[in-house]
C-alpha cells in the first residue's frame, strides 16, 4: 500500500492579520520554536510517511526556507522525501491554484510517478497530533473511496465548519458547509482526507464548467458523497485551527497549561522543526518567570508571565511581559510593558514603550473589526514602536513600521498604523 | 591559506574530572547547557574554514561517536574531508593501544600522509575557547615554520599545570619545559600545534616517545625552526571538577568572558527536537541558564540546566549544573551539586546537605570545595541525605544508599 502525504500550504490565512502578510500561514511561528506546518509535517514521518508534497502558493518564500530539502524531518531523502510543489507554467495552459481540489488536480503526475495506492490529503494549518495509521486503518477496512476525518464540536458551534451528517456505520450521507440551522449533527471535517488514488484521478478529471472541481469543500466532496463510499473517521485528540488573531492567542496560552491534553514534551510523538543553533536561555538575577515557555537563545532581565517567547528574545530590566506571544528575536526596551499582544519577529519595541494598554478592550479594530475585536493588538514583522508611546487595545502595527509612522506617539484602541 | 588536516585528541580518560568521564570520554561531556565540550574545538575549525577534520579516540567513545554522527551540525558531512573518526584497532602482536598525545598521532601517520595537505592542526579536544585558526596557519605559513604553537600567558603559580615555552622577541621558540616547578617564563603552551607535515611524520618516526608534551618536545624545540603564536582570549581547559564547575557558572555572568550569543562565531552542535523550556505557573528561574527541553515548576537559582532537566514542584536547585534530561523530584534540594544526566533525585531528597565540608576521602585533591558530584543515571532515593564533597558513582542504584538514607561528606558511592 504505498501512501502520498499532500499538504495544502498555499493559502494566505487572511484572518491571520500581519502574521501572515509575508509569508503563508504554515509557516507561521508557533508554541515558541515551532512552525504552524512542523505539527502536520511531524504527524505525516511519526506515522511512517516519507512520500510527502507541501504545495505552496501564497508568499512562500518563508516556508521554503523554513523546510529546506527537509532534513529535520529525515525528508531528505533518495528515493520519497519531501517535494515542493508550486505553480508553474505548461505549454497550453498556466494558472494559480485556484483552490485546494484545483492545486492537486494540477500536480496528479505527483500521485501517477508515485504510484500512490492511497493520496493522503492534508491542511498544513492545523495543530494536532495524529497517527495516520489509524485513519488509513480505518479506511482500507471500510473498503471505503474517500474517509474524511471528523471531530466532534459543539452543536452551538457548527455553523464554522463543514459538517458531516453520517449513518450508523459512520458512513457520510450529507455534507452541508457552515450549516445556519446546527440540525446536521456534531461532526466537523478537519480537512483530513484518505482518497483512494484512482478514484480522485477520476473524480478531479471529470471537471468542468458545469461540474467545477476547484475545492474539496464546496464541489469535491459534495460530489462524492453523493456518488462514492465515503466514510467518516473519528478523531477525538486534541485539534485546533489557529487560523484568527483570537484562536491564535488563546490556543499559544494553552499550551501554559500543565493539564492541557497536549504534550510537547512526549518522547514518543517528537514534534520536529528546523532548530536555530542558539545558546540555552539566560535568565537574570532580577527576572522574574513565571508560567511561560521560553526558547533558547532568549535573554531575560525583566518579568514574563502567562507568555510564549521564541528564540532570542531579549526582555531587558524593568519590562513586563504578561498574556503575550512574542516572536524570534523581538527585542523589548527597559521598562516596556506588553500586555495581551502579539509581537512577530525582529520587532524593537523602545523603552517604556506600553503595547496593549488600557482598560477599552471593546473597541474593535476600525479596519479589520471582524478580524481583530477581542482585545488582542498585534504588531507586524520588524516594525519599531518608538520609545514612551502607549499603544491600546486591538491594535494593528503593520510590518517595517518605524518612528515616523507614529506622528502622534500614542495609538489609541481600535486603530491601525 | 594552507590546506590543513586537523586532528583532534579526545581519546584521553581525565580522570580529574571524577564521575563525570566514569562513562564517557571529557570531550563528550556536556557544558553551558546545551554543548558538548568538544563542540567548541570542531567549531572553530568549521568557522576557520578547516573542514577536514580528524577525531582521534580510545577511552569511553560510545557517547562522543553518537553525539559526532556523520558531522551534520558542523557541516562536516561532506563528500571531500569532512568528519572522520580514528580509533585504535590491535596491532597483530596484540598491542594497538595509544600511550599519549604521540602516539596517537604516529599510530595513524599512514592516513596523515595519503592527505594532500601542507599542514597538520593538532588540537585538544578538551578546551573550552573560540579561537580563529588562520592567523596561526598564517604565521606559520609567513615564518616557513616546521612548528607553530599557540602560547598564552599564565599566573606564575600555575607554571607547574602547562608545558611554558621561551619565546623569543621574534616569536621563535627556544625551550619547552612540561610542568616545571618555577619557571623563569610564564608563557603556557595551550595544546594547539600546527606542523609541517612532512615534518610531523619525519619527526613521528624518529622519536618513538608516546607524549608530545612529556618526552619529544621538551627535546627538540630550541632546535629545531618552531614559532609561538600569542593568544589572549578565552581559553579554559575544564579539566577537573572544580574548574568544569568554575567555567558553567561563570556564563551567568552578565557579560561572560565567554560570549555564546556572538552571531559571528557561533559554536554548533547537535540541537536535539526539544520543544521551548515550559516554565511552571509556581516556578521562580533567576540567574540561570535554562535550555530547550526543561521543564521547571521549582525554584532554580544561579544553575545551568541542559535539555530536558525536571524540576518538580518544591524542589529547589542552587548553584548547580544540571546534566541532561536528569529528574528532581519534589521538594527536593539540589545545593552546590554536578548532577549528570538521567541521575533521578527522588522527593524530600538532600544533596549538599550540612556545613561539614570534610574533603573526599578518596580523592582530597579534587573534592574538597563543597561541591558533591552525580554520577550518570544514579537513584537518589527519596528523603536521602547527602553531604558535600560526596562522589556518587554512575548507575548507583537506590539500594546502594545507606538504610537511613544519609551519606556523609567526603563519602564516595
Amino acid at each position: 500500500m504505498r501512501v502520498v502525504a499532500m499538504i495544502m500550504a498555499g493559502g494566505e490565512g487572511t484572518r491571520l492579520s500581519v502574521l501572515s502578510e509575508k509569508r503563508a500561514k504554515p509557516s507561521v511561528p508557533f508554541a515558541g520554536k515551532f512552525r504552524i506546518i512542523d505539527f502536520t509535517l511531524s504527524n505525516c514521518v511519526n506515522s511512517g510517511i516519507f512520500d510527502v508534497a507541501v504545495l505552496t502558493q501564497y508568499r512562500p518564500h518563508s516556508l521554503n526556507d523554513h523546510i529546506g530539502i527537509g532534513k529535520p524531518w529525515d525528508l531528505d531523502r533518495a528515493r520519497g522525501g519531501v517535494r515542493l510543489l508550486q505553480p508553474y507554467i505548461g505549454r497550453n495552459d498556466q494558472s494559480w491554484y485556484r483552490g485546494t481540489s484545483d492545486a492537486i488536480y494540477q500536480n496528479l503526475n505527483f500521485i501517477k510517478e508515485n504510484r500512490a495506492d492511497l493520496v493522503l490529503i492534508l491542511s498544513g494549518d492545523h495543530i494536532y497530533k495524529m497517527d495516520y495509521n489509524t485513519i488509513i486503518n480505518q479506511h482500507v477496512r471500510s473498503g471505503a473511496d474517500l474517509t474524511v476525518g471528523v471531530m466532534e464540536v459543539p452543536l452551538d458551534e457548527t455553523d464554522r465548519y463543514g459538517i458531516m451528517t453520517t449513518d450508523e456505520a459512520d458512513r457520510i450521507v450529507e455534507f452541508t458547509e457552515k450549516p445556519k440551522n446546527r440540525d446536521k449533527g456534531p461532526l466537523a471535517s478537519m480537512g483530513i482526507y484518505v482518497f483512494n488514488a484512482e478514484k480522485l484521478i477520476q473524480r478531479l478529471s471529470e471537471g468542468n464548467d458545469d461540474k467545477p472541481r476547484i475545492d474539496f469543500g464546496k464541489n469535491v466532496i459534495p460530489a462524492m458523497v453523493a456518488e462514492d463510499v465515503v466514510y467518516a473517521y473519528r478523531f477525538s485528540g486534541y485539534w485546533v485551527d489557529v487560523g484568527t488573531i483570537d484562536s491564535y492567542w488563546e490556543t499559544s496560552l494553552q499550551l501554559l497549561d500543565p493539564n492541557l491534553d497536549f504534550d510537547l514534551f512526549d518522547p514518543n510523538w517528537v514534534v520536529r522543526t528546523r532548530s536555530e543553533e542558539r545558546p540555552a536561555a539566560k535568565i537574570g538575577p532580577q527576572a522574574r518567570v513565571t508560567q511561560a515557555i521560553i526558547c533558547n537563545g532568549c535573554t531575560i532581565r525583566g518579568t514574563v508571565e502567562r507568555s510564549v517567547l521564541s528564540p532570542g528574545v531579549y526582555v531587558s530590566p524593568g519590562a513586563i511581559v504578561r498574556d503575550s506571544v512574542v516572536m524570534n528575536d523581538t527585542w523589548i526596551g527597559p521598562g516596556a510593558v506588553l500586555d495581551k499582544v502579539i509581537v512577530d519577529k525582529q520587532v524593537v519595541v523602545g523603552a517604556g514603550a506600553r503595547l496593549g494598554f488600557g482598560d477599552d478592550l471593546d473597541t474593535p479594530n476600525k479596519a479589520q473589526p471582524d478580524k481583530i475585536n477581542a482585545g488582542i493588538s498585534v504588531v507586524g514583522k520588524s516594525a519599531h514602536i518608538p520609545p514612551g508611546i502607549s499603544v491600546g487595545r486591538n491594535v494593528v502595527i503593520n510590518a517595517d513600521r518605524d518612528a515616523e509612522d507614529f506622528p502622534d506617539g500614542d495609538v489609541g484602541s481600535g486603530e491601525t498604523i | 591559506m594552507l590546506r590543513t588536516l586537523a586532528l583532534i585528541l579526545a581519546g584521553g580518560d581525565s580522570p580529574a574530572l571524577s564521575v563525570l568521564t566514569a562513562e564517557r570520554t571529557e570531550a563528550g561531556v556536556p557544558f553551558g547547557g546545551k554543548y558538548k565540550i568538544v563542540d567548541f574545538t570542531l567549531s572553530n575549525c568549521v568557522n576557520s574554514g578547516i573542514y577536514n577534520v580528524g577525531v582521534l579516540t580510545q577511552y569511553r567513545p560510545r557517547s562522543l561517536h553518537t553525539h559526532l554522527g556523520v558531522g551534520r551540525p558542523w557541516d562536516l558531512d561532506r563528500a571531500q574531508g569532512g568528519l572522520r573518526i580514528f580509533h585504535p584497532s590491535p596491532t597483530p602482536d596484540g598491542g594497538g593501544w595509544q600511550r599519549g598525545t604521540a602516539d596517537a598521532v604516529r599510530y595513524h601517520l599512514d592516513v596523515v600522509e595519503e592527505q594532500s595537505v601542507e599542514a597538520v592542526l593538532l588540537l585538544a579536544g578538551d578546551h573550552i575557547y573560540k579561537m580563529d585558526y588562520r592567523p596561526l596557519l598564517e604565521l606559520h605559513s609567513e615564518r616557513n615554520a616546521d612548528l607553530t604553537m599557540a602560547v598564552r600567558s599564565v599566573s606564575p603559580h600555575d607554571v607547574r599545570r602547562y608545558g611554558i615555552v621561551g619565546m623569543g622577541s621574534d616569536g621563535k621558540l627556544d625551550r619547552f619545559v612540561e610542568k616545571p616547578r618555577r619557571a623563569d617564563s610564564s608563557l603556557a603552551s595551550m595544546g594547539i600545534y600546527v606542523f609541517r607535515k612532512q615534518y610531523l611524520i619525519d619527526l613521528l618516526r624518529r622519536h618513538p616517545e608516546a607524549d608530545f608534551g612529556r618526552h619529544i618536545l621538551p627535546k627538540i624545540i630550541g632546535s629545531t625552526n618552531a614559532y609561538g603564536y600569542n593568544f589572549q582570549g578565552y581559553w579554559a581547559d575544564v579539566g577537573t571538577v572544580q574548574s568544569f564547575y568554575e567555567a558553567n557558572l561563570a556564563l551567568l555572568a552578565e557579560t561572560p568572558a565567554l560570549d555564546l550569543y556572538d552571531p559571528e562565531w557561533v559554536i554548533h552542535t547537535t540541537s536535539a527536537d526539544r520543544a521551548g523550556a515550559e516554565i511552571g505557573p509556581q516556578a521562580r528561574v533567576i540567574d540561570s541558564l535554562v535550555s530547550d527541553g526543561c521543564r521547571v515548576h521549582g525554584t532554580v537559582i544561579h544553575s545551568v540546566l541542559s535539555p530536558g532537566v525536571y524540576v518538580a514542584p518544591g524542589a529547589v536547585v542552587r548553584d548547580a549544573v544540571i546534566l541532561n534530561d536528569a529528574y528532581i523530584g519534589p521538594d527536593a534540594v539540589v545545593d552546590r551539586c554536578i548532577v549528570d544526566e538521567d541521575v533521578r533525585v527522588g522527593a524530600g531528597a538532600v544533596l549538599g546537605d550540612s556545613d561539614d565540608n570534610t574533603p573526599n576521602q578518596t580523592a582530597p585533591e579534587r573534592l574538597n570545595t563543597g561541591l558533591s558530584i552525580v554520577g550518570m543515571f544514579a537513584q537518589v532515593p527519596d528523603g536521602a541525605r547527602v553531604g558535600r564533597n560526596v562522589a556518587i558513582r554512575p548507575r548507583t542504584a537506590a539500594k546502594a544508599f545507606p538504610k537511613d538514607g544519609v551519606v556523609a561528606s567526603g563519602s564516595t558511592l
